[in-house]
């Protein structure tokens, strides 16, 4: 065992350390995980993703099977975008061959926090063969140039 | 010290088939197709994966416990899928073990089918299908089926172990790169990924089904893409945007 640990690098021992302080960090950091539904709003969360260009923050969604009349995203205050939508139909545990569990749902939900500041009333938004785009232009800082 | 990744079998593995691999991966396009394709050739489940290296879960179906990573199999094509997404850090031994075994079996050909990220996807009615081969014989097979290769730039994740582990041996391996979604599962590339295999295998697969059932996978897949996402993070899958340097 000692002729063993002898033989280890002091980097090699360090690179174990390093890795197994980041194990810690990532267990700490990680949010408490709960289900992608709500049977007591019948809502299904939806996939979601957030791209920051340097003109604009891009928010969309991955909603299958919502009707494309009932999609609404609101701004809450500067910095969180709720989106929700209706479903063409409602689906069940027992759609997906689930017995153990009764709930079914008939609308998408969610919520996304914004990164940097936007100017939330020239929000745009498009739906296109299920996904849904907003666009929020960013606010523009001071800019200077050099002299 | 107990092997770290052991492959079990169940039935009479086939000699000289053709290897499908379809694992978790952006857009999830090479584990819908996979899945679709054992599903419409009736492919057995033959033999499964089993790793301290996994999390440790069971599937069940019709009430009966399965391995996440399985084997399914006819008398020429063998093909894995993993249910979950495999651990980043597991996946070298992982995708060794398979490569290892597949060559056991004699394994004419290794193909994986997996996404090639768009930024505009929704903006493509076709995606295009692009390959990748780990040797000069599988470039001129991707050009003879009408394939536009991936000339420059890396594949990130499952696909490129896979063919830098069958380069090593001199497999041929080939990687099928369908124009896809990075965080939402995208059946529709899996469909054009599925007629590219076909072209190459000479295997009918029809696709109509698997379109139709768009939305449905869509919404089933949510909760797998969303925990592969979070692999594809760790194994740096974004770097396939980067553009390589060699002078």
């Amino acid at each position: 065992m000692y002729e063993e640990r002898r033989k280890r690098s002091v980097f090699e021992i360090m690179r174990e350390y390093m890795e197994r302080l980041d194990a810690w960090a990532d267990e700490l950091l990680e949010s408490p995980e709960r289900p992608s539904w709500d049977v007591q709003s019948c809502c299904l969360e939806p996939l979601c993703d957030i791209s920051v260009t340097p003109d604009e923050v891009v928010i969309t969604a991955d909603l299958p099977y919502a009707q494309p009349e009932t999609v609404e995203v609101e701004a809450v205050g500067d910095t969180l975008i709720e989106i929700s939508a209706k479903m063409k139909r409602k689906v069940g545990f027992g759609d997906f061959g689930i017995t153990h569990r009764k709930g079914e749902f008939s609308s998408f939900r969610s919520r996304a926090r914004i990164p940097v500041p936007v100017e939330t009333d020239r929000m745009k938004i498009h739906f296109k063969r299920g996904i849904l785009e907003v666009h929020l232009p960013r606010k523009k800082g001071h800019r200077i140039k050099i002299a | 010290m107990s092997e770290a990744v052991r492959i079990v079998e169940k039935k009479r593995i086939p000699s000289g088939a053709i290897m499908l691999q379809g694992l978790p991966d952006v857009g999830l396009v090479g584990l819908i197709a996979t899945s679709y394709i054992i599903s419409e050739l009736d492919l057995d489940e033959i033999a499964y994966v089993d790793s301290d290296l996994l999390p440790p879960i069971v599937v069940l179906h019709r009430g009966l416990p399965h391995a996440t990573l399985r084997i399914y199999g006819n008398k020429d094509l063998i093909a894995a899928i993993s249910e979950v997404a495999v651990p980043a850090k597991a996946l070298h031994r992982i995708m060794r073990k398979l490569v290892d075994w597949a060559e056991s079996k004699n394994v004419k050909m290794i193909l994986s089918i997996g996404g090639l990220p768009v930024q505009n996807r929704q903006d493509i009615k076709d995606p295009k299908v692009f390959g990748a081969g780990s040797s000069e014989a599988a470039l001129k097979l991707l050009r003879e089926k009408g394939l536009e290769i991936l000339n420059e730039g890396f594949i990130v994740g499952p696909q490129a172990l896979t063919m830098r582990y069958c380069a090593e041996k001199k497999l041929t391996a080939i990687a099928l790169l369908a124009q896809s979604f990075f965080n939402y599962p995208d059946p529709e590339a899996a469909a054009v990924a599925i007629k590219k295999f076909a072209a190459i295998t000479g295997k009918k697969v029809d696709v109509s089904d698997l379109l139709e059932k768009g939305e449905e996978i869509r919404l089933r897949a949510r909760d797998i893409m969303r925990r592969t996402q979070s692999e594809l993070n760790q194994m740096k899958k974004s770097q396939e945007y980067d553009l390589p340097l060699y002078v």
